[in-house]
């Protein structure tokens, strides 16, 4: 691999043991995919910052990193952590659980991350360009930065990251690359179900595209329109069901503005048409549990946006959540505050739902609430539900969950 | 295709060696949420090999999917003396790759990772047999059957 003199400088130690450590697994890992060289990063965001996932091996790492003067080179965001900061026992957060989950954030701030606590990162402080090169973990927000802004970077690991922050770079390869961009396999939408297309079909397509398409680059054709928090809703599927970092929309996203676009002159391998049938059958993948008494139900995974906040407290003004279930939902800090000043945390709260700030249920440990079924909007979330919450999993529409929430039971989609 | 003996050419993706026992998938696999990283079982209750253990095993199966997360839990088991000991996969997404090379660079172990395998690893060989691989080389041979 072809380094710069910065670089060699980096690797005799110059610039400190945690950059020396860094760069090398950076190098190794371009070397194991034949990249030529490193390119700079204008950000990176980690996905190591939830105690869940980084563990007491996390705090091994990050403590040395940090006592070896570890500091990040570009603008560093975070993933959400396992605890809601300043409400964890309103979760029945185990006490020793949350102080891990601190020591955590504490390390995380001594290498200059910014606390932002959440998998959607591009709301605020963390805003890509098109074009640009990033090294990003956290699957949602990998495939929402590459397909629908158009920067550019892979799909990073927790830890592969903070080496990525600590020396500005990552391997040139995959997707840093335009002609590792386009479109491989195609999903051709049916008029029968474009015609009329719902917005939870959104997580559903991505389920199903993830499901196809493996690691490989869908394309889909024939969806007419949609917004920022239905493509971030059906890249979290496909992301979490497949390893799809990067699709084109035709029509929709920057890099696909036509099908030639998004195929960049060569007609991909594979064609798949989605109908109603399709829809169906995922649908049936996505539910693990029938109809009936629910006792969570979950919203905001990815994070919600100040639109679903906006939509949350409509459905829910002068209404209650019934007495034997959870509402509870998910957003950052920055969403919090504006929907706390639009007053839809106050109708949201009345209603007796809990609002969940930088963290989600799938980080937290939730063993303490013995739920059995869970309802939820989100694919990513059906997908991880049966391993992370261990409930049976029913996903609907998001006017289905509330009104779930409000009667205690859910009805058949 | 199954014969007593085999050797495997594959395509070397992460350094080390290692000789012991197989567990072999035909379907992908996630780790984060997938296995359990204080014992090195299989917890992914739609995966076939739920309730398996991976432990010190060489792990064979198609490709990783889903989380970002996965180098947390692996390095949480890989600090527990839990993860598998070696993996060889059809095709090896970066994330498997980074695995190995984060266990080398925070926990001085090496997790050889083999990948390009052809076809269905239940077609070349099954939970159980015993295996060398080598990481260096891409060289899997398989010693004698279960």
């Amino acid at each position: 691999m072809h380094l710069t003199e910065e670089e060699r400088q980096i690797l005799d130690g110059a610039f400190g043991e945690p950059q020396r450590i860094a760069l090398n697994v950076l190098i190794k890992l371009g070397d194991a995919y034949g990249a030529e060289g490193m390119v700079e990063i204008a950000s990176a965001h980690i996905v190591g910052s939830s105690y869940q996932i980084a563990g007491e091996a996390g705090i091994e790492i990050y403590s040395k990193l940090v006592e070896q003067g570890a500091k990040v080179k570009v603008r560093t965001t975070c993933d959400p952590g396992s605890i809601d900061f300043s409400r964890w026992q309103i979760f029945k957060t185990p006490p020793d659980y949350a102080e891990r989950q601190v020591k955590i954030a504490e390390l995380l701030g001594q290498m200059g991350v910014i606390p932002t606590w959440t998998c959607t990162p591009y709301t605020a402080f963390n805003v890509p360009r098109y074009g640009e090169d990033l090294g990003w973990s956290e699957s949602s927000a990998v495939i929402f930065a590459n397909s629908v802004i158009g920067a550019r970077t892979n799909r990073l690991a927790a830890y592969v990251d903070v080496c990525a922050a600590l020396v500005g770079r990552v391997p040139r390869f995959g997707l840093h690359l335009p002609e590792c961009r386009r479109g491989q396999v195609l999903f051709e939408v049916a008029s029968e179900l474009s015609d009329n297309f719902e917005d939870h079909f959104f997580p559903v397509l991505g389920y199903f595209v993830g499901q196809k398409a493996g690691d490989r680059i869908p394309v889909i054709n024939g969806v007419q329109k949609a917004t920022l928090d239905q493509l971030k809703a059906f890249g979290a599927a496909a992301a979490a069901s497949g390893s799809v970092a990067l699709y084109h929309m035709v029509g929709i996203t920057p890099e696909a503005r036509t099908l030639d676009e998004a195929y960049r002159g060569r007609q991909p391998a594979d064609r798949t048409v989605v109908g109603r049938s399709e829809i169906d059958n995922t649908l049936e993948q996505m539910n693990t549990g029938d109809s009936g008494a629910v006792d969570i139900v979950g919203l905001g995974c990815p994070h919600a946006s100040i639109d679903q906040m906006r939509r949350y407290a409509a459905l829910l003004k002068g209404k209650y959540v019934h007495p034997s279930t959870e509402l509870w939902i998910c957003a950052n800090t920055v969403v919090e505050d504006m929907a706390r000043q639009m007053g839809y945390i106050e109708t949201i709260e009345r209603a007796g739902a809990k609002l969940m700030v930088g963290t989600c249920h799938n980080d937290c440990p939730l063993g303490a609430w013995n739920f059995r079924r869970l309802a939820t909007d989100s694919g990513k979330f059906a997908y991880y539900t049966p391993t992370t919450v261990g409930t049976k999993c029913i996903f609907a529409s998001t006017e289905a969950c509330i009104e779930a929430a409000i009667r205690g039971r859910i009805g058949s989609l | 295709m199954n014969s007593p003996h085999a050797i495997l050419q594959g395509k070397a993706c992460a350094p080390g060696h290692f000789e012991g026992e197989a567990v072999v998938s035909n379907q992908p696999f996630g780790f984060w949420q997938g296995l359990d990283p204080l014992t090195g079982t299989v917890i992914d209750q739609r995966h076939e090999l739920c309730g398996t253990s991976l432990k010190g095993k060489a792990f064979f199966f198609p490709y990783g999917r889903g989380s970002t997360g996965t180098p947390g839990i692996f390095l949480e088991a890989v600090r527990n003396a839990c993860a598998p000991a070696a993996i060889v996969n059809t095709k090896s997404e970066p994330m498997i790759v980074m695995c190995s090379l984060l266990a080398e660079a925070f926990f001085k172990v090496l997790i050889p990772i083999v990948d390009g395998l052809e076809g269905d690893p239940k077609s070349i060989l099954k939970t159980g047999d015993w295996v060398r691989i080598d990481g260096t080389t891409g060289i899997i041979d398989v010693i004698s059957r279960s």
